[in-house]
């Protein structure tokens, strides 16, 4: 069946003229008080760095608010070491790539970092279903949910942040935001022209309660999740 | 729980009520997830607000349902995506396997869709020997037993772990111990491999966003995201009221969906998708396809009684409130979708005068499914729609036609009415012990094969009134000054019903 004639029988059962205008939409969004609410709390940062941090957690996930860069790598790297990971890839990120984490040789020995590169989709995609680790920067994050928001592009795989046992999101706190309607907005302003095709939210360890209501954590994505916040 | 070949609702229950296992994990699943919502809304805060602006975003969408349907073609069209739309379930399957047989397709990994569910896709693909697995724990299981989901949102809720265990060891073919993370580990292990070689990822879409053209998918474990960026190819099966206009409504949403099917702030995994892979991205789909449903759905539309189906975001929330899903189960309903919105939902899309004589009477029209509906639809209202549409439709017991015509002839005459309870009074006797029923006999025995029917009152409530009112007025006039000030405080709560109509609960 073609699109016309669906719309057509939509419109007919709809009992008017199909509209010529796009619609008025007095409900765009959420309620007004809650708008109110997130400026509001927009004006506190430690407040909704706590709330993620808590959120977060509760989810089953680790978070830690660090100071410096060279203390998030070093807490990557000691946390690499105590997973005994392997194998590790990243996006391609300025932030990450500053990190120097190429040379990591001395610190892990045998550990071997790929760096994603979208031109060579295949081997990336079977690089990250074996990795260990997965390190990302987190484009968004919201205190509200607890919650980190990864966009997809050429440096920026979607499989990063899935296919490897643990995910490590590096959170710069100016990237944090109080409620999910603040990144929506972002993603409106976009518009077909710009918009990603993959943006994800991520609230946690992938979990599942399907077997007599017991919950298991990592059932198809990373069992383990770090959010490393840090103040850039 | 052999349901399948049990021919009415009423047979099917009684099948599911002799099921110990199954009543008791009903209730325990049921009773999480109710338990969830409530506390969830309640940290939330103005719960209220928030059900008030998702019902009315989804009436606003549904009312202008034929622009942002367009609207959404278009803009996804202009992402690369082919849009489909298919008039009934046959089509969209027809259209489905078009596509997987131009891939040569071998494997299809599929996440969660009732939709899938609603028109039997994997029978379709297996008939024409495409592999078709679904990649949610509980669908994969429930789909290893060869059986419908029996709850929206946890579909193997009547399985127990010993029966899971026996159904995966045997997909293993060696013996997995009933332990939920060796249960839940061999199922990652297995599926991951079926991700990495399959041809096509297949997922449901819980929202379209007509600004972008994208669709949103709400998860926990990973695999619908698995399903939309490991494979080549992604078909996305999509009703044709999953529309919201803006990303910005996508926040109501995301903030009632949640929060009302399980508790959770939000799904562990939320991805919105927004055309095939851009040319420089290393993964997402090559080629991404959107089959849009109506299969009986705009028949609602332009109906005043039943369009706010179309409001439904599928979140459970009805089923977990519902006292006779608690006690029956999903299998009873004998359809796709179960609970309240099922016994709407089924005859509906089905415009089935024999159907709705079966499923829209399994409710006790309390009321808790509209309580917990996120988005306000008044579900036991319409299945006393449907009830009367079958009464129209001339579909009526005769027996109960009967049975309303002597009540009428009874009520409609005092004397009458008097006559009868004296007999009644009379003809009891026999049966009564300590001021009840217990004889299974008869009209009765319905009732009584669970509990006590209360005797005839002697004298009745009737026949006191006189006496009762006397005192009353006794009452009224002795406490004089008191007396009136009460009489004015009953007057000021019988105008508040009429003032609270009148828009005061309106937010």
């Amino acid at each position: 069946m073609n699109q016309q004639s669906f719309i057509a029988n939509i419109t007919k059962r709809l009992g008017r003229p199909m509209p010529e205008q796009p619609p008025e939409h007095p409900y765009r969004g959420a309620p007004p008080f809650w708008r109110e609410q997130t400026l509001a709390r927009g004006a506190d940062r430690d407040q909704i760095i706590a709330q993620f941090i808590e959120y977060w957690q509760d989810a089953g996930g680790d978070a830690h608010h660090f100071a410096s860069l060279s203390e998030v790598r070093s807490y990557i790297v000691q946390t690499a070491a105590e997973l005994k990971a392997k194998r590790l890839i990243r996006h391609r990120h300025p932030l990450l790539d500053q990190m120097s984490l190429e040379e990591l040789e001395a610190e892990l020995p045998g550990a071997d970092m790929t760096v994603w590169d979208g031109e060579r989709p295949q081997e990336m995609k079977n690089r990250a279903a074996d990795a260990d680790i997965g390190l990302i920067v987190a484009d968004y994050a919201v205190g509200a949910t607890g919650t980190i928001v990864t966009m997809s592009s050429t440096g920026q795989g979607r499989s990063v942040s899935l296919l490897p046992t643990a995910v490590m999101a590096i959170v710069p706190t100016s990237r944090m935001r109080a409620s999910l309607g603040e990144v929506m907005s972002d993603i409106s302003a976009f518009g077909i022209e710009r918009i990603p095709a993959g943006i994800h939210f991520i609230s946690g360890p992938s979990r599942s309660a399907d077997i007599e209501n017991d919950l298991t954590i990592g059932v198809h994505g990373p069992g383990i999740v770090h959010a490393l916040l840090y103040d850039g | 729980m052999k349901t399948d070949r049990a021919a009415t609702v009423k047979e099917r229950a009684k099948i599911a009520l002799n099921d110990e296992f199954l009543r008791n994990a009903v209730k325990l699943t049921t009773e999480r997830l109710r338990g969830g919502r409530l506390a969830a809304a309640e940290q939330q805060g103005n719960w209220e607000q928030w059900r008030e602006r998702g019902m009315q975003i989804r009436m606003h969408t549904i009312a202008h349902l034929d622009y942002y349907l367009n609207e959404f073609a278009e803009n996804a069209r202009k992402q690369g995506v082919h849009v489909h739309f298919a008039e009934t379930g046959a089509q969209a399957v027809e259209i489905a396997l078009k596509i997987a047989l131009s891939k040569q397709a071998q494997t299809v990994v599929k996440s969660k869709s009732m939709v899938s569910e609603e028109i039997h896709m994997n029978e379709a693909l297996q008939k024409n020997g495409i592999e078709s697995i679904e990649t949610d724990l509980g669908e994969y299981i429930i789909q290893l037993a060869g059986e419908m989901p029996s709850h929206i949102i946890i579909p193997a809720i009547h399985k127990n772990r010993r029966q899971i265990a026996e159904l995966l060891s045997e997909d293993a073919g060696e013996t997995l111990a009933p332990d939920t993370a060796v249960l839940a580990g061999y199922v990652r292990r297995k599926l991951r491999e079926k991700f990495l070689q399959a041809d096509i990822g297949m997922t449901g879409c819980n929202f379209a966003i007509a600004e972008t053209g994208s669709i949103v998918l709400f998860e926990n474990e990973g695999n619908a995201r698995m399903v939309s960026t490991v494979p080549k190819t992604q078909i996305t099966l999509m009703g044709m009221e999953r529309i919201i206009p803006t990303w910005e409504d996508l926040e109501v949403m995301a903030t009632l969906l949640p929060r009302s099917a399980t508790g959770q702030r939000l799904t562990v995994y939320m991805s919105g998708i927004t055309g095939p892979r851009r040319s420089d991205d290393g993964d997402g789909p090559d080629e991404m396809h959107i089959i849009i449903l109506d299969n009986g759905r705009s028949l609602q539309l332009g109906d005043p009684e039943f369009q706010d189906l179309l409001n439904c975001i599928r979140c459970g929330a009805c089923l977990n409130a519902c006292p006779v899903y608690r006690h029956i189960g999903g299998h009873s309903y004998g359809s796709t979708y179960s609970g309240p919105i099922g016994a709407v939902l089924k005859p509906a899309l089905n415009k089935n005068v024999l159907e709705w004589d079966d499923v829209a009477n399994a409710s006790s029209l309390c009321g808790a499914c509209y309580e917990a509906c996120p988005v306000k639809i008044p579900l036991h209202d319409m299945l006393v729609y449907l009830r009367r549409r079958k009464n129209e439709a001339g579909a009526g017991e005769s027996a109960e036609k009967w049975q309303m015509k002597g009540f009428k002839l009874v009520m409609a005459n005092n004397r009458r009415l008097r006559a009868i309870l004296k007999a009644g009074r009379w003809g009891q006797r026999p049966l009564v012990k300590d001021g009840a029923i217990a004889a299974r006999i008869g009209p009765l025995k319905g009732w009584t094969a669970h509990r006590h029917f209360p005797a005839l009152a002697s004298p009745s409530f009737r026949e006191r009134w006189p006496s009762i009112q006397r005192e009353l007025q006794a009452e009224v006039e002795r406490a004089g000054e008191v007396g009136r000030s009460v009489r004015e405080r009953l007057q000021r709560y019988r105008n508040a019903p009429q003032e609270r109509r009148e828009g005061g609960d309106r937010v």
